[in-house]
C-alpha cells in the first residue's frame, strides 16, 4: 500500500510484517556545476510538494490519469535527490530492509536498463537496498560516481530516456519497493534482549520544490556510492511489491494545474558556496560499491549536449570549490564527534534562511 | 433517542459534580444561558434534545465531544452536513460500508496512491 503523507510516499506492507514500511521523500537541491569535476553531496532544501494526480483529473494530461500516481513541480534550475527512511523495529533494533527500484522515463537509474517489474542481479543489480543506501542523487555512471538528477523538458533530447531509447514517451520517475520476506528478516535479525535503547545518529543531510511533461536528465558529477545488495536474492518478497509513477510538471504547468505556486527557485551552487554553507560526504566502509552502468555512462550531461545542440540549458553553471564539507560515516555512536571542516561562517540573510535547516544529529529513535 | 441523550448528559454532569460544585443543574444552566428547569427536563427525557447550538455549548461545559452529544441527540453538526451534502451518495455508501469495521480500521481512513497502467 502506498500513501501520500507530508509530501512523502510511504510504502507499507503490514501483511508482510508490522515494521515493513519505508518512506521516500523527493528533496529539492541545487544543481551542481556540470563541468566534469566530481562534487560532494549538496544539501536538501525541503521536500518537493506531492499531489495525487486524481485530485486534478480535469486539468492533467490523460496519460497522467492512466498512469495514476502523484506529481511534483520542478524548475529547470533545480535538482532532486531521493531520501529513504525505513521503519525502525524496536524489538530487533534494526531498520526493516527494502529493495527499491528507481527509474526515470522507465530507464533504471542504477542499471540503465528498460523498466521491468521485479528486481535483477544479473547482469547487474538494478535496485538499491535501504537502509544501507540512505540517498540517491542521480544515475550510477561510475563506481562511486553519479550524475545528478536534473529536470529538463521531455522532447528536447536531454533526458536519460531520450538519450538511451531515442524516444520521449514516459517522463517522470518510476519507483517500486519490495520488503524483505518476514522469515528472512526474523532470521537475520533476531529479537534483542530488552536494554536501554542506544542513541544513534541519523543520516540526516541538511534539509535547508499539461500537459508539458518533464523528465530527468544527467547533470553534474557527484561522489556517491551505490551499494551491493549483501542479502540473498530469495530474501526479497517479490510477491508484495508496490509501485508508483511520479510525474514532473514545470512551474508554469504546476500553477495551471493546482492553482498554487511551487516553492521558490533554489540558490545556485555558487550562491550556496559563497554563503559558506556545507556540502556532504558519506563514507560507508561496511558495504561494497557497485560499478557504474556502462549504458548510463554513455549519456552526455546536459551541459555537454547543450553545447552540441548550440543551446544554453544551464545559464548559471560556473564551477565552485566546495570547501565546507561535513563528512558522515555509517555506524557513528553517540560519543563520536562529527568530522567537520567548516571554516568560520559568514551569515548573511540568505545563509540564515538555509541555516535554519542545519544538519541535525537527532537520535534514530526520535525519527 | 431522547432517553439516551438525557441520561448521558445527566450521568456526565453528575460525575463532574462529584468532584466540583460547578456542575449543579443551576450552575451548568447559567453557563449555557438556559433555564435550570429546562436542563432538568432534558435530563429526565421529558422534552426533546435542544438545538445544535445549545448542545455544542453544553458539550463545552461538560468537557464532552460535541459530535458525540449531537449524535446521541440524533443530529449532525452543520459542517459535517455540508461535507456530506456535497457528495451525498459517496458518503452514504462509505458510511454503510464501514459500519461494521473495527475501531482500529476506522481510526484512520487511508487514501492510497493509485497505480495505473504504465
Amino acid at each position: 500500500m502506498i500513501e501520500l503523507r507530508n509530501d512523502s510516499l510511504v510504502f507499507s506492507f503490514p501483511e508482510v510484517h508490522p515494521s515493513a514500511t519505508v518512506s521516500i521523500e523527493f528533496q529539492r537541491s541545487l544543481r551542481i556545476p556540470d563541468d566534469d569535476k566530481d562534487y560532494p553531496l549538496p544539501p536538501g532544501l525541503g521536500r518537493f510538494p506531492l499531489r495525487h494526480v486524481d485530485d486534478f483529473a480535469d486539468r492533467v494530461a490523460s496519460s497522467w490519469i492512466r498512469h495514476g500516481g502523484v506529481m511534483l513541480p520542478m524548475y529547470q534550475s533545480e535538482a532532486m535527490w531521493l531520501n529513504f527512511h525505513a521503519e525502525y523495529d524496536d524489538e530487533r533494533r534494526t531498520y526493516y530492509p527494502f529493495a527499491i527500484k528507481i527509474a526515470t522515463g522507465k530507464i533504471n537509474a542504477v542499471s540503465g536498463r528498460a523498466w521491468a517489474d521485479g528486481i535483477q542481479r544479473r547482469p547487474r543489480q538494478d535496485y538499491v537496498v535501504v537502509p544501507e543506501q540512505p540517498w540517491l542523487d542521480g544515475y550510477c555512471v561510475g563506481k562511486g560516481i553519479i550524475r545528478q538528477f536534473v529536470a529538463m523538458p521531455l522532447g528536447a533530447g536531454y533526458t536519460a530516456e531520450e538519450q538511451i531509447t531515442g524516444k520521449a514517451e514516459h517522463g517522470g520517475l518510476q519507483i517500486m519497493a519490495f520488503p524483505m520476506k518476514r522469515e528472512a528478516f526474523e532470521k537475520r535479525f533476531p529479537r534483542c534482549p530488552r536494554r536501554e535503547r542506544e542513541v544513534m545518529y541519523s543520516m540526516v543531510r541538511e534539509c535547508a520544490p499539461c500537459a508539458s511533461d518533464m523528465g530527468l536528465a544527467p547533470g553534474g558529477r557527484m561522489k556517491q556510492e551505490i551499494y551491493h545488495d549483501k542479502y540473498a536474492l530469495p530474501d526479497w518478497d517479490l510477491d508484495h511489491g508496490s509501485r508508483c509513477f511520479v510525474h514532473i510538471a514545470n512551474s508554469m504547468v504546476w500553477r495551471q494545474i493546482t492553482g498554487s505556486n511551487p516553492p521558490t527557485t533554489p540558490p545556485t551552487s555558487a550562491e550556496y558556496t559563497r554563503a559558506g554553507l556545507p556540502w556532504f560526504l558519506w563514507y560507508d566502509d561496511k558495504n561494497s560499491t557497485l560499478q557504474g552502468s556502462e549504458t548510463l555512462a554513455t549519456m552526455k550531461s546536459v551541459a555537454t549536449l547543450g553545447k552540441k545542440m548550440k543551446d544554453v540549458p544551464l545559464p548559471e553553471n560556473q564551477s565552485v570549490s566546495a570547501e565546507s564539507i561535513i563528512t558522515l560515516r555509517r555506524g557513528l555512536t553517540k560519543d563520536q564527534v562529527r568530522e567537520t571542516q567548516i571554516p568560520a561562517r559568514r551569515r548573511g540573510s540568505y545563509a540564515h534562511d538555509i541555516a535554519t535547516r542545519q544538519t541535525d544529529r537527532s537520535p534514530r529513535g526520535a525519527d | 433517542m431522547k432517553e439516551e441523550f438525557g441520561a448521558y448528559v445527566r450521568n456526565k454532569r453528575e460525575m463532574l459534580r462529584d468532584s466540583s460544585a460547578e456542575y449543579t443543574v443551576r450552575k451548568v444552566a447559567a453557563k449555557i444561558g438556559i433555564q435550570p428547569s429546562y436542563i432538568s427536563k432534558v435530563e429526565r427525557c421529558e422534552v426533546a434534545p435542544p438545538s445544535e447550538e445549545t448542545i455544542v455549548r453544553l458539550a463545552e461545559v461538560l468537557r464532552e465531544d460535541p459530535d458525540i452529544l449531537l449524535a446521541l441527540a440524533g443530529k449532525v453538526s452543520a459542517d459535517l452536513r455540508q461535507v456530506i451534502l456535497k457528495r451525498p451518495k459517496l458518503f452514504a455508501d462509505l458510511i454503510r460500508q464501514l459500519k461494521d469495521a473495527p475501531d482500529n480500521a476506522l481510526l484512520r481512513v487511508v487514501r492510497e496512491v493509485r497505480d495505473g497502467k504504465w
